[in-house]
């Protein structure tokens, strides 16, 4: 062994996110403005870094969970693409995706990796252990 | 055999391991997926990031002396 770091997942590319949601069967609902939500702040939650409560229900695009009452707005920011969303479990996208929506975020890391993975000619192993995934890159 | 591990949990927490490599080529040769990825929150450095390709392997052989 050589090292071990550990990363904070940044969402930089938007083909890549519709490669995560097809993996996990949702719909990227491209250019929609605004995602369902309880529709006004009631502070349960922080905010996400950046934003205030007037941000909350606009985005540049969407995503669509099948089972789900509400939405996830994808939003365009200084080159990065950040999620919005509502945890309130009547809305059930916790219940699909996890705390943070976490297994779109582990989805959108496995896409990004495979796509690199492919390009530079490396050998890739994908396995499920527990309820991470771990890829192996041969170089 | 140089290999990169990337663990991936359900809460979207991402681990880099590098085995195999020697000295800093582990940190060079990983910097793309850190790249593609995001930010590095922490990195843990191991004996072998310390070895470099030219170093002298030094063998001990001990002599049995009784019996």
């Amino acid at each position: 062994m050589s090292h071990v770091a550990k990363i904070e997942l940044e969402i930089l590319d938007l083909e890549i996110l519709k490669g995560a949601c097809q993996r996990l069967n949702l719909e990227f609902l491209e250019n929609q403005r605004s995602y369902r939500w309880y529709g006004r702040y009631v502070g349960d939650t922080p905010l996400p870094d950046g934003f205030t409560a007037e941000d909350l229900g606009k985005c540049n695009h969407a995503i669509r969970v099948p089972s789900a009452a509400y939405e996830i707005g994808v939003v365009h920011r200084q080159g990065k693409y950040h999620l919005l969303w509502d945890s309130w479990h009547s809305g059930g996208l916790e219940r699909v995706l996890g705390p943070g929506a976490g297994r779109l975020k582990q989805a959108y890391a496995i896409e990004r990796v495979t796509q690199e993975a492919r390009l530079k000619g490396y050998r890739l192993c994908e396995k499920q252990v527990n309820n991470s995934v771990q890829l192996v890159l041969t170089v | 055999m140089k290999q990169i591990i990337i663990d991936i949990s359900e809460t979207g927490e991402i681990s880099i391991e590098t085995r195999g490599f020697v000295g800093r080529s582990c940190i060079t040769e990983s910097q793309f997926l850190k790249d593609l990825l995001g930010q590095e929150l922490s990195v843990q450095l191991t004996p072998a990031y310390y070895q470099t390709t030219d170093q002298k392997q030094t063998v001990k052989k001990h002599l049995p002396l009784c019996g």
